[in-house]
């Protein structure tokens, strides 16, 4: 059956089960894809999902209930399990539906159309030859690929809220692999955006230039140096260590921000936006996953943490207004906490003048192993890292296989620094992060 | 969940347009977790997964159709997405489905869907509050105790028509210990292919919450980890998600057909310390990774993948590997129908050797003991990996003296393997999820206590 449909079963086992306060949320989406292995299509894929997720408030407890399956017999059960389930909960935390009749600023989405199947098929086929094309030392593995999508978003509550929400995304790829015949290097670049302006060549030459500097790479040595994050490194920090800025981390002891608000925790230079209508984002939205409103603000303004990020719950905890940050993981998931677009903001020096500042030291060109090697409860990380030396105020020789090791609370006091170059990794979804490159002191790097 | 005659159906169209081998995984699946924190069950997660994937191949070429409408319309008309990109042509094959059983190797006594919320609660609070109530120093717990009723169905134009029932338990537990305005964190989280009688023998809730609550504790009151090159002898059991990484992922076939995998090329070759004998073993009954099939219908097998440092095998399912010219292995795993299926892990072990496990650390003149691993990743094509320890001592001639924390290892897993120069005798698996392109699923990593000759420590 139809969403509608599903909605309407929904209310009348609602009614017949006498729950009065309750909420769908349903989200769908269609989408292709398609990769290229050597010269030829090695996967095409094609998908149609919706899920619904119901929850319904019991003697004040949310009880939570989902499906895949829209039947009348699943809008029944998820009814009856939400109810079922509400009934074990002991949290004494008040829980809320948003009220109607919220107001919403007006989202400025220009759709752009969605890549036909042939057009995304021969996109990413241009771009696998593109990638070759770039420079000889390109080999077998590397992918290019493309990818489409429409997805939606539905919200119903009890109290009058009916809000929808569509949007088109189309995604470009390139994953180089380059070898010079000893050792494999790759990289990885993309787009997010209308195929109409896209430059595959551009994105295949930055891939290849990416994965070409890695060759040869040294292991950096052991010390305390000055060290340069590149914008795709720190937006990778940041992800990591966003759930810092969560209200129910800090009200329930999971973040050391915990009552900081108005405080200065980060160096003067520092400004950290949320901002869920960024144009930049390829999922602006002006509702979040409970239906508030969504509005952009500064976390932290010139070094002062101006707020946390909150939902209906921890706002009603913390006696100060919802900033709009209710997520869901998945259509299925409790309502949890998440920035949008969540970045550095820019600063005014090129990021040749930040390495002059630096002097000598490491710029690290990209961190991994973040769920393993970050502590978001503690803040601190000891990350395996690549990227260049920086000598004489350039850089200089890449290396890898290095750790860079600290705590996120200092670093973010210790970001002495940062240049105008801000990007945003990866904008696919309602989250994303964003950093210019950053010059950061009190620094660990082990390696040889 | 589809009878075998609108398999057979759907299959039809599938191959409509000229694909060699067509594909139905279908899946219905029930998701429930209970989450505890600040001392009081906060919520419960409950959700019905339900659709449909196809697949066809037409040699060396795939396409994927993915559904949430298993209704006979909405699998025909996925079918027909996923025959029409695939191209033009006339049916190439016929469809006859023979229905198949492979019986179950991993019991189940008691279905977690037939036991009440209330009685899970109950399991789910022995274990929080024994990590709350542990110490002083534990100020905050969050448990979750969750159960996996995953329902599959496979048919395939091979003649295929099988079924299986994946029912999975697991327990976690994450303790906080706040020292001297520090936090740190221990987590304890085993999980098996078991129904709720995984508490009645195999999995103590009580010591899962004094495991973490310990481990937090020992790591609040610890320095930081020395940085440099040393010697590590890493502890059983989780442990093993040092092969996982450095060296599993390298051995899949999702990256070996590509090229892109530092092994490939290399088979009878020897690629790891003589020292060290690898399996992966998806028979092992009830645990956490076991299947009875893969989820292309192939029966689980046990592959011994290093045989004394020799590569003797790779992970193979049936589209990479025509590619590579092999059978499948059995490795075929996807997260649920909305994922393309691709070779993953099962069970992956290091064999038990012959080194005593007094003799490693007393071996070790200074040195880390990374007693419990925390995750870790890689990048298969440069074998470049990471991991996080949990719990980890400074060895210092011989013998394991204090506790350090924020300690790494990187390396990359061509080397490490060749440098695991010591083997012990404790085997025990350890429960993980594992993430890729496929989705996340259930895996186990398992060794005794092995040492690593030098390895690269990452701390300050």
């Amino acid at each position: 059956m139809t969403y509608e449909m599903f909605k309407e079963a929904v209310i009348a086992a609602a009614k017949k089960l006498g729950i009065k306060e309750y909420e769908l949320y349903y989200s769908s989406s269609e989408g292709t894809s398609a990769e290229v292995f050597k010269h030829e299509i090695k996967n095409f894929s094609s998908s149609v999902f919706g899920g619904a997720c119901f929850r319904c408030l019991v003697d004040g407890k949310m009880g939570y209930a989902s499906t895949e399956e829209l039947s009348e017999e699943q809008a029944e059960s998820v009814v009856r399990r939400a109810f079922e389930n509400a009934g074990v909960l002991e949290t004494d935390e008040k829980q809320f539906l948003v009220s109607g009749g919220q107001e919403y600023e007006p989202l400025d989405i220009k759709p752009y159309a969605l890549p036909t199947t042939d057009e995304l098929i021969k996109t990413a086929l241009a771009g696998q030859e593109a990638v070759y094309a770039a420079d000889p030392s390109v080999i077998d593995g590397t992918e290019a690929g493309a990818e489409s999508e429409v997805a939606r978003i539905a919200i119903f509550n009890s109290n009058g809220l009916d809000l929808k929400y569509e949007n088109n995304i189309a995604i470009y790829y390139a994953s180089a692999v380059v070898s010079d015949g000893k050792e494999m290097s790759d990289d990885f670049a993309c787009k997010a955006g209308s195929f109409d302006a896209l430059d595959v060549k551009q994105i295949a030459e930055k891939a290849v230039s990416g994965a070409k500097a890695m060759q040869n790479a040294d292991v950096a040595p052991t010390g305390n140096y000055p060290v340069v994050f590149s914008p795709k490194a720190m937006a990778n920090m940041l992800s990591a260590f966003s759930g810092i800025f969560s209200s129910e981390n800090a009200q329930k002891g999971l973040s050391l921000l915990k009552g900081r608000e108005g405080e200065k925790i980060a160096a003067d230079i520092v400004t950290l936006v949320d901002d869920p209508f960024s144009p930049e984002s390829a999922m602006p939205i002006n509702f979040d996953a409970e239906g508030s409103p969504t509005r952009k603000k500064n976390v932290i303004d010139k070094g002062v943490l101006t707020t946390l990020l909150y939902n209906l719950k921890t706002a009603a905890i913390g006696g100060v207004k919802t900033t709009g940050n209710a997520s869901k993981a998945g259509y299925s998931s409790n309502i949890g906490i998440r920035p949008f677009t969540f970045s550095i903001s820019a600063g005014d020096i090129t990021e040749e003048e930040l390495l002059e500042k630096a002097g000598s030291g490491v710029y690290i060109n990209d961190v991994s192993g973040l769920h393993a090697g970050a502590d978001p409860v503690s803040g601190d990380f000891s990350l395996q890292s690549s990227g260049f030396m920086i000598e004489d105020g350039r850089k200089t020789k890449p290396v890898k296989s290095f750790t860079v090791a600290g705590n996120f609370y200092d670093l973010l006091k210790n970001i002495t620094a940062i240049a105008s170059n801000a990007e945003l990794r990866n904008p696919f979804g309602i989250t994303a992060f964003g950093s210019p490159s950053v010059l950061v002191t009190g620094l660990t790097v082990a390696g040889k | 969940m589809i009878s075998r005659e609108l398999c057979k159906k759907v299959l039809s169209v599938a191959v409509s347009t000229g694909a060699d081998y067509a594909e139905i995984f279908a899946e219905h699946t029930l998701n429930h977790s209970i989450n505890m924190i600040s001392d009081k069950v906060d919520s419960v997660n409950d959700s019905v997964v339900a659709g449909a994937g196809i697949r066809v191949f037409k040699g060396l070429r795939s396409v994927s159709a993915s559904t949430v409408d298993t209704t006979e319309a909405g699998l025909i008309k996925c079918a027909q997405r996923a025959a029409d990109a695939l191209g033009e042509g006339s049916a190439a094959i016929s469809i006859e489905l023979r229905e198949r059983l492979f019986g179950d190797i991993h019991p189940i006594k008691t279905v977690p869907a037939s036991v009440s919320n209330a009685e899970k609660v109950k399991i789910l609070k022995d274990g929080y509050f024994a990590a709350r109530n542990h110490s002083d120093l534990i100020k905050q717990v969050r448990g979750t105790l969750l159960d996996i009723d995953h329902n599959i169905l496979i048919a395939n134009s091979e003649g295929i028509y099988a079924q299986d029932r994946q029912i999975r338990t697991r327990i976690a537990i994450t303790a906080v210990a706040e020292k001297n305005g520090e936090t740190q964190s221990g987590f304890c989280g085993p999980g098996r292919r078991m129904g709720m009688e995984m508490f009645e023998h195999e999995v103590d809730a009580v010591k899962v919450g004094i495991k973490a609550a310990e481990q937090a504790e020992i790591m609040a009151g610890a320095g930081y980890c020395p940085a440099g090159v040393m010697p590590v002898a890493i502890g059983n059991g989780f442990g093993g998600v040092i092969f996982h990484e450095a060296c599993g992922h390298s051995l899949e076939a999702s990256s070996v057909a590509y090229g892109t995998s530092q092994f490939c090329g290399k088979l009878g070759q020897q690629i790891a310390n003589p020292k060290v004998t690898a399996i992966d073993d998806g028979t092992i009954p009830n645990a956490w990774g076991s299947i009875n099939i893969d989820d292309e219908g192939t029966p689980a097998q046990r592959k011994v993948l290093i045989e004394k440092g020799i590569l003797k095998m790779y992970m193979v399912d049936k589209f990479n590997g025509r590619r590579m010219g092999m059978e499948s292995t059995g490795s075929a795993r996807r997260e649920d129908y909305s994922y393309t299926t691709t070779s993953r892990m099962t069970n992956t072990f290091i064999a038990e050797g012959s080194d005593d496990n007094d003799d490693i650390i007393s071996s070790m003149e200074y040195g880390l003991y990374a007693k419990e691993m925390g995750g870790g990743s890689v990048n298969p094509t440069t074998g470049e990996f990471n991991f996080g320890v949990n719990e980890a001592y400074i060895v210092r001639n011989g013998k394991i003296c204090e506790p350090v924390r924020g300690a790494s290892l990187v390396g990359k897993g061509s080397d490490v393997i060749m440098k695991i120069d010591m083997v012990g005798k404790n085997l025990d698996l350890g429960t993980g999820m594992c993430g890729s392109s496929s989705g996340s699923i259930p895996t186990t990593v398992g060794q005794p206590l092995i040492r690593v000759s030098s390895i690269t420590v990452g701390g300050r």
